[in-house]
């Protein structure tokens, strides 16, 4: 059995350790789990997760070059590519739904890295960011050659900001709650009705608005499932 | 979600194998696994034990729940109460699925859990639906959902939500001021 | 896994519409009753029944939703528009009765949406219309439901007769649930299937060749 493979796991942990979060491997892996089934279900594009995904095409990397120096057949071998696959499902799923929430928002996704704050982190990568920017003059080049350019001159531009629909966060989601919260406001739903509040125990599984739980999500408190 | 997403996840939950071979310990980015002897019983994940039982290198102990007799008790508990009630598995439907599809050889009765195990599912479902249709009808506002898996929130999520979305828009017409001016200028 | 190679643009239910949605560039062209408050000068070739030259005030005539939106004003009354019948007292009766009787295709079949778009339009009958709207969706929601979730492998086309489209939409995500898993059930779920988009390459290329 190869050395290079046997000697993974403490490798991993020294190289963790000189930077300023303390995670181990399993733990980023859930990490990126976490962010896959968030990105899924929340109605609005997330905060993108840049430091994890790199830590995980790292971790990735890493791995794969010690397996090129396994030789052919090696059962440990054969075990670490079948994580290496499920891993980069999960990762590629990822970044593909975000990218899928990027073409369905993207003048809305321009706009709210245009207002933010200096300081604020950016919900896009700088790789998303090209992509958006792309998506959003592609979109106008092809409104324009296949239909605008055709229209009287007062009528040749098209608000996207007004034509693309906004994400809906008043959605409903299933959650998971991690960590205990306590007087959430739910807003009623009709006149008669009246807010209360709920308290989330942790374990406990809840449907309710996006909108009253969005920073939860954001927080890692609560999971969507 | 697709339901293979929803098994891929469900792959990930622990078993116990008794290998037939022998192998030191693997460390997967996900964590240490093993060692391997032969005969001596060890936990894997099921998407490493499935892809051991197909070369012929273990046999997997099915989990302790997946025993007809409990999974009678099972049944007879989720008809009687009118509540979801606490399943043995977060994956029961997905494991049950897998393992009996894969490693049917190691598992007693495997064909009578097949048939309680989609007994308890069904009427599960059925609840469901009965929850959501109140939810929908009493224009419910939160619920709360413990006991439920992945899989049977998958198979009405879109259904729920979408419908939810078209309530809440048909709802915010009963407040006229409250939508956006009066006539959108693309 | 998405099957779609693109993202169609959604409906916007509601008093919303979206600007890029077909199903609502299909709603937007639906027909209303409509009266002119004021005269149309040299408009009157549009009105097909006369050969004047204008179309005077008073005429009775039928104009698309978006035309209508658009030519509507509070203050100025340009023009005014009639609600269709399926909207007024006597059919917001039967809607309360039992929503489940009614053929919604028939009645619409953008009966949510041509609805609540008569909301633009000011009448006092607005918060009934919404109203009525609403509590049709909640009473046929059941029959959707379950008609959606029990019919797996059959011809459907009976029971999608009678929805209106925003209904229809929702017995279609329905559908797609139910058959998801039970392809998953049946282990059919994990064959992988070339994407929609290499096969209408794939099509295109053979009419290419036989012109």
């Amino acid at each position: 059995m190869s050395d290079a493979l046997s000697d993974h796991g403490s490798d991993i942990q020294q190289d963790d350790s000189q930077e300023e979060d303390v995670m181990t491997p399993a733990e980023l892996i859930a990490k990126l789990e976490e962010a896959w089934l968030n990105e899924k279900f929340s109605p609005e594009l997330l905060e993108n997760k840049s430091e994890v995904v790199e830590c995980v095409m790292e971790q990735l990397t890493h791995m794969e070059s010690n397996l090129q120096r396994v030789k052919k057949g090696d059962v440990k071998a054969s075990v670490h590519r079948m994580e290496i696959d499920r891993i980069r499902y999960v990762l590629c799923s990822y970044l593909r739904a975000r990218l899928q929430k990027i073409e369905r928002f993207f003048p809305h996704v321009l706009e709210k890295e245009k207002s933010r704050a200096e300081g604020e982190p950016s919900l896009l990568s700088p790789e998303e960011y090209a992509f958006a920017k792309e998506y959003y003059a592609n979109t106008e080049t092809y409104l324009k050659t296949v239909a605008l350019k055709r229209m009287p001159a007062n009528l040749q531009t098209v608000d996207l900001l007004k034509a693309v629909p906004e994400p809906c966060v008043d959605s409903f989601v299933f959650l998971r709650v991690k960590e205990r919260q306590e007087n959430i406001l739910v807003e009623p739903e009709t006149d008669d009705q009246r807010e209360y509040v709920v308290d989330l125990e942790e374990g406990s599984q809840h449907l309710m608005r996006y909108r009253t739980i969005a920073p939860l999500v954001s927080s890692g408190a609560v999971q969507l499932i | 979600m697709d339901p293979s997403e929803v098994e891929f996840l469900a792959e990930k939950e622990v078993v116990k194998i008794i290998p037939n071979f022998s192998l030191d310990k693997v460390y997967l980015i996900g964590g240490d696994l093993g060692p391997f002897n032969p005969g001596l019983p060890v936990d894997v994940p099921v998407w490493l034990a499935l892809n051991l039982k197909q070369r012929q290198k273990c046999r997997i102990v099915p989990p302790d729940w997946m025993d007809v007799e409990k999974l009678e008790e099972m049944r007879e508990l989720e008809r009687k109460e009118n509540t979801f009630t606490p399943v043995p598995s977060p994956y029961y439907m997905e494991l049950t699925k897998l393992l009996l599809n894969h490693a049917s050889d190691n598992i007693p009765k495997a064909d009578e859990i097949r048939t309680l195990v989609k007994d308890i599912w069904d009427t599960r479902i059925a609840k469901l639906r009965l929850s959501a249709d109140s939810f929908i009808t009493q224009q419910e506002a939160h619920a709360k959902l413990d006991n439920l898996t992945l899989m049977e929130i998958n198979t009405i999520r879109t259904f729920l939500l979408d419908s939810l979305n078209c309530m809440y828009k048909l709802r915010s017409n009963l407040q006229p001021g409250s939508s956006k001016g009066q006539f959108t200028d693309y | 896994m998405d099957k779609q190679s693109y993202l169609p643009v959604q409906p916007g239910v509601g008093m919303e519409d979206n600007f890029l949605s077909l199903d609502d560039i299909l709603l937007s062209h639906q027909r209303l009753p409509i009266r002119t408050e004021c005269v149309f000068p040299r408009l009157g070739f549009l009105e097909k029944s006369t050969d004047t030259q204008d179309i005077p005030l008073g005429t009775k005539m039928e104009l698309p939703l978006w035309l209508s939106k658009g030519l509507y004003e509070r203050k100025r009354k340009v023009l005014s528009v009639e609600l269709p019948k399926m909207y007024r007292e006597g059919w917001r009766t039967v809607f309360t009765a039992d929503p489940n009787v009614v053929d919604l295709h028939k009645m619409g079949p953008y009966y949510y949406g041509l609805g609540s778009q008569m909301l633009h339009f000011d009448s006092p009958e607005n918060p009934d219309i919404a109203q009525t709207l609403l509590q049709t969706f909640i009473g046929r929601f059941r029959r959707t439901m379950d008609s959606s979730q029990n019919a797996y492998n059959e011809d459907t086309s009976a029971l999608v007769e009678r929805l209106d489209c925003l209904e229809k939409a929702l017995f279609r995500s329905g559908q797609s649930g139910l058959n998801g898993f039970q392809s998953w059930e049946k282990g059919q779920a994990s064959q992988l299937t070339a994407s929609n988009l290499v096969l209408n390459y794939r099509k295109r290329k053979i009419t290419d060749l036989q012109p």
